[in-house]
């Protein structure tokens, strides 16, 4: 188990190269248990990457990290379990029903068998999905589906959640939707989330704090209040900090 | 654990998908008919004999050299051919559903990946074995066949399925597109199945090297013939269980490395 005084999430000078191509270079981060931090930066800044890292999906080239204590590399399996992820397309298997969906990712989470089927009710409950619990999952919206991706991370009551651009590709209503659903999955104060998203005022809504990547670097690291403060708005910031780095790039 | 965590979850998608009842279906009709032509031809056989006297080959005719183990041979060349529908989709389908990302980020190994997988596939080739198995058991009601040869003959195309599965998991491994995996597998058994032996002999022909060397014997026993053809008449030997326990392996371990390699790009 973790310490109390550990991160949820650490990562200390973690890259990713691709042959020639560095797509993560050297980032170091920390987020606090209980914190909604946005993962914010234009496409191909390494957002998806990092989270892959993270995840387990990818290996590192360079660097560490730690998952609520659990080295991501050597003690992967502990990480993994103390972890829930939404990739951009959610991973669902469209013959199955959302609660057997979600009853075999219980499984191979690892929830005790005692509390599984009350975790599976619990999250489709939490994610909305009572109504649609035994339609099949090919045959519901790309909100519904989304939701459902939303369940399987967080069927196992993980430490830290890790959503991948969770709203893209949503209509208003939906990504209004989803984003309440987050909110109200931080709103326990408990729950660590690390979300990625190029959209700013997805950010404005649902996080504390904001790390801006571009190309792999990471630019910018502060909470919302503090930049709105100033009286600033995170889009200028961000078209600020941008544009700095594409001059110091230049140069 | 998981394993059969996967198993399960694969099984009952298998049973869900039209593919599976279209194979089940081609698979019961051919053998059905296979059968029936066999049973025809034993018996114009043993009209024949009987017209013609011919006591002794009378005596050494029988149900299992005549008539179960040519049916049984042909259903597992018929099985080269309708396997690799089954298995097609195993792991290439988690590739193209992005599902690949939530197991290889779930607290469970590769092993239970590729076992599960495995053992999913098992499932479904001992189905269809026991279609197979019911015609020959029929025989038992009318007629008086071997028991211990007939059931060498079954326990051989579960086992001949069970390797070619394996096979077809490492075909569905390296590639999200089914149609690949699918053509993969075909070319993969069809070599295994039938082509070796060939290509043996046409590649050593006027080499001056015999049938008798050792790439001749080695490339012979990697073909799944000759150890079909001896357990299909009721001889079980370890060599040839440890044949199919071999190939399985191997193309296990291959699969598994494969899965694997995502990691290291």
């Amino acid at each position: 188990m973790s310490e109390a005084n550990e991160p949820a999430i650490r990562v200390a000078g973690l890259a990713k190269r691709y042959g020639d191509f560095e797509a993560v270079r050297g980032l170091d981060f920390e987020v606090t248990a209980g914190e909604v931090v946005g993962f914010l930066g234009p496409n191909g800044a390494g957002k998806t990457t990092t989270m892959r890292m993270l995840t387990g999906f990818l290996p590192a080239t360079d660097g560490e990290a730690s998952i609520a204590g659990h080295d991501i590399f050597d003690d992967a399996t502990a990480a993994r379990r103390a972890i829930g992820y939404l990739p951009e397309t959610p991973p669902l298997y469209p013959e199955m029903t959302p609660a057997s969906y979600v009853a075999f990712v219980a499984k191979i989470k690892e929830v005790p068998r005692a509390e599984r089927a009350a975790a599976v009710d619990r999250a489709l409950e939490r994610c909305g999905l009572d109504d649609v619990r035994d339609r099949e999952i090919r045959q519901l919206s790309k909100g519904y589906r989304q939701r459902v991706g939303l369940a399987q991370a967080i069927v196992h009551e993980p430490a830290v959640l890790v959503l991948d651009e969770p709203t893209v590709g949503l209509d208003p209503i939906q990504i209004r939707e989803i984003r309440t659903l987050i909110r109200d999955l931080a709103a326990s104060g408990k729950q660590t989330v690390l979300l990625s998203t190029h959209i700013l005022a997805e950010v404005e809504a649902i996080c504390q704090r904001v790390i801006l990547l571009d190309r792999g670097r990471k630019v910018l690291d502060q909470p919302i209040a503090e930049i709105t403060a100033d009286g600033g708005s995170l889009e200028e910031v961000f078209t600020r900090v941008l544009t700095r780095d594409d001059a110091g790039e230049a140069a | 654990m998981h394993v059969f965590t996967i198993a399960g979850r694969e099984l009952r998608a298998l049973f869900v998908s039209p593919v599976a009842y279209v194979v089940l279906t081609l698979w019961s009709v051919i053998a059905g008919t296979f059968f029936l032509a066999s049973l025809i031809g034993f018996q114009e056989r043993m009209l024949q004999l009987q017209q013609f006297q011919m006591f002794e080959e009378i005596e050494a005719t029988n149900l299992n050299d005549q008539l179960i183990e040519p049916f049984i041979g042909s259903m597992w060349v018929i099985l080269l051919f309708l396997l690799p529908a089954v298995t097609m989709g195993l792991v290439s389908s988690e590739k193209a559903n992005g599902t690949e990302e939530l197991l290889l980020t779930s607290p469970i190994s590769i092993w239970d990946i590729v076992l599960g997988k495995w053992l999913a596939g098992a499932g479904f080739v001992g189905l269809m074995t026991a279609i197979v198995a019911f015609f020959p058991a029929l025989l038992f009601v009318y007629g008086e066949p071997e028991v211990g040869k007939t059931l060498s003959g079954v326990v051989c195309l579960l086992m001949v399925s069970i390797t070619y599965v394996a096979v077809g998991v490492f075909a569905s491994s390296v590639t999200r597109s089914q149609l690949i995996a699918f053509v993969l597998t075909l070319v993969l058994l069809v070599m295994l199945g039938m082509m070796l032996p060939f290509i043996v002999d046409i590649t050593l022909a006027g080499s001056g090297v015999g049938r008798d060397s050792a790439v001749a014997q080695v490339v012979g026993w990697m073909a799944t013939g000759s150890h079909v053809d001896r357990m299909l008449q009721g001889l079980v030997d370890t060599g040839d269980l440890a044949y199919f326990a071999i190939a399985s392996a191997v193309f296990l371990l291959l699969s598994k490395t494969v899965i694997e390699s995502a990691r290291w790009r």
